[in-house]
């Protein structure tokens, strides 16, 4: 190499290495923008998007104007296209800019309205009932509680249903029952903020275990739309079920396996979804001190449910072929029915897909068991799961990203953001043609 | 495999080498990461292409929802915001029924018109072929229709 290409090569690499913290930072202020901007339409209250709420944000109104379709649609996707953006040049963001992004973004949603679900007044719901009303809420929907002023703020379609999460939630939403609706919801607020503390920080602990990049994995987590638009925006209890999750696989990768199995079965009596975790473990640990951590902590489980909420409280499988039933116009299910022509999914697609499931799993398990990662693996059945299910929400797509980003397989983190973006392509219809 | 086995490793020890489990993947041809690789390749494009149909689809609908919405108003003379539209999800046509207030009110919490509406939107509209009434506070049902007239009375949309 001659004198003139030995300088101009860092020459090059100083500037590409000047320019990229210059465009993370217009990446990240992109990302705060668009969440301000949801949050301050979000604040003027009740829309199409925003759910009847106590007014909670009313000392942020005045700014924007009633959050519609056409800039929500905007701001997520220029949130898409700068979390985009970031994750390409996440290798020159400082971990104190990270941070600090991060931060930043949960203190805006925190602050902020309830968005795009009523879910939150579901679990507020369930929680007074519990404890203002005496009632099980495994065997009775909010509808029995109609003279409770959070009834008005439940979802029209869950007005009848009993919940579908687990004792252990359902006992830690207890407290918060007695605060109030108003002081309820920022306490489910704080809880969701919290667990997502949790997720990234043994996300960042996973990832440096796995002699991953941390910053780069807690930017792909903790700056994803759905996860803060969505997630935190909408306070809901799969965040807690993400952080027992990470636990369990930090604790795994630490070489405790009977806390990690029992950290899995806590996450299970949460919210049931994260069980599919804990055959890919034993899997591949092949230990017995997972079962029996598995074990022992079921056993505490089930007795702690059976003593709060009897019989009902423990039939998961009850709540789960309930839930298999429903159809969301967002499921890629739907969309392939409409693909061929049929106006949606009929119960033999249910059967279909699940079969399709099965065969996923069992693929999944076989591969784990001649020494594929099991981390991947679970991460793989969660997608699955997401991806055969008739009724798709936005954070049911978020399930495997922590676990993609300290996997061992890249390709789950690609399949699992190709989802995300598709998802949010199909949101995008009333961009295309507003409904006067 | 470390030199105290459990009597279960002992009996997996004892498997033929392609069941044994492995705690890390043998390396190979990288036949079935390509494989696995085609395969999920293949199911996202089948997944975008249903994405994309169905944002077109949505647009398609959103389009004629908004020209039923258009007709509606101009038929009656009553430009009303909450008016209520409904497809025809069972035989899937394009057929909408349109209901809304004759006169000033709450969401139908007066007599309601609807109107049947078929064919392409032309120049924003689409045709009537004709309606019925709703008494207050009744959803779009069978039993609550009276007094049809044009398409709908010939197919016994009114129960009378």
């Amino acid at each position: 190499m001659n004198v003139a290409a030995q300088s101009e090569v860092p020459l090059s690499r100083t500037r590409s290495i000047n320019w990229a913290p210059a465009l993370a930072a217009a990446c990240a202020l992109v990302l705060v923008a668009a969440t301000a901007e949801i949050v301050l339409d979000g604040s003027l209250g009740h829309s199409i998007l925003i759910p009847k709420s106590p007014e909670i944000a009313g000392w942020l109104q005045g700014v924007g104007e009633r959050l519609g379709y056409r800039v929500f649609l905007i701001a997520l996707l220029a949130f898409s296209a700068g979390y985009a953006g970031l994750a390409l040049l996440a290798r020159s963001v400082s971990k104190r800019f990270a941070i600090a992004l991060i931060v930043v973004l949960h203190a805006i949603v925190f602050v902020g309205p309830i968005l795009l679900s009523t879910d939150v007044f579901s679990y507020i719901a369930y929680a007074r009932m519990g404890v203002e009303h005496g009632l099980n809420p495994y065997t009775h929907g909010p509808a029995s509680i109609a003279s409770d002023p959070v009834y008005h703020y439940v979802g029209q379609s869950w007005k009848k249903t009993e919940t579908a999460y687990g004792p252990i939630y359902t006992l830690l939403s207890y407290p918060f029952g007695l605060l109030g609706v108003t002081g309820a919801l920022w306490g489910m607020k704080a809880l969701a903020m919290l667990a997502s503390a949790a997720t990234l920080v043994l996300t960042w602990r996973c990832a440096l275990m796995r002699g991953r990049d941390p910053v780069t994995a807690l930017l792909l987590v903790a700056a994803n739309p759905l996860y803060v638009i969505y997630a935190l925006g909408g306070a809901h209890n799969d965040l807690i079920m993400m952080a027992l999750m990470m636990a369990a696989v930090a604790l795994t990768f630490a070489g405790r396996d009977a806390p990690a199995a029992a950290t899995v079965v806590v996450g299970a009596l949460v919210k049931a979804t994260v069980a599919a975790l804990l055959p890919f473990m034993i899997l591949a640990k092949r230990s017995r001190a997972q079962i029996l951590g598995a074990l022992g902590a079921l056993l505490v489980g089930v007795l702690l449910a059976l003593a709060a909420f009897g019989i009902d409280g423990v039939n998961i499988v009850a709540a789960l072929n309930r839930d298999a039933a429903l159809v969301s116009s967002d499921s890629f299910a739907t969309e392939i029915a409409h693909l061929f022509g049929k106006p949606g999914v009929f119960p033999i697609d249910h059967d279909l897909l699940k079969a399709l499931l099965v065969v996923i799993v069992l693929h999944l398990l076989w591969r784990t068991w001649r020494g594929y990662d099991w981390v991947a693996a679970s991460g793989w059945a969660l997608l699955a799961i997401s991806v055969t299910s008739t009724w798709l929400l936005a954070w049911y797509i978020l399930w495997p990203l922590p676990l993609a980003v300290v996997g061992r397989d890249r390709r789950l983190l690609y399949a699992t953001l190709a989802l995300q973006g598709l998802f949010v392509i199909h949101q995008l219809t009333p961009l295309f043609a507003p409904v006067a | 495999m470390s030199t105290r086995e459990t009597p279960f490793e002992q009996r997996l020890a004892r498997l033929p080498p392609w069941l044994r489990p492995l705690d890390s993947e043998q390396p190979g041809s990288g036949r079935q990461w390509r494989i696995e690789t085609v395969v999920m390749l293949l199911v996202f494009l089948l997944l975008a292409i249903a994405t994309v149909n169905d944002v077109v689809l949505g647009t398609h609908v959103n389009h004629r929802l908004v020209a039923d919405l258009r007709t509606w108003r101009e038929y009656t003379g009553n430009n009303y915001k909450n008016i209520s539209t409904e497809e025809d999800v069972k035989h899937y046509t394009t057929t909408d029924i349109v209901c809304g207030n004759t006169v000033p009110g709450p969401p139908k919490e007066r007599v309601q018109l609807c109107l049947q509406m078929t064919g392409p939107v032309v120049r924003g509209r689409r045709a009537v072929r004709g309606g019925w009434y709703l008494p207050p506070k009744r959803e779009d049902l069978h039993r609550y229709r009276y007094a049809c007239y044009g398409a709908p009375k010939a197919q016994g949309a009114c129960p009378r």
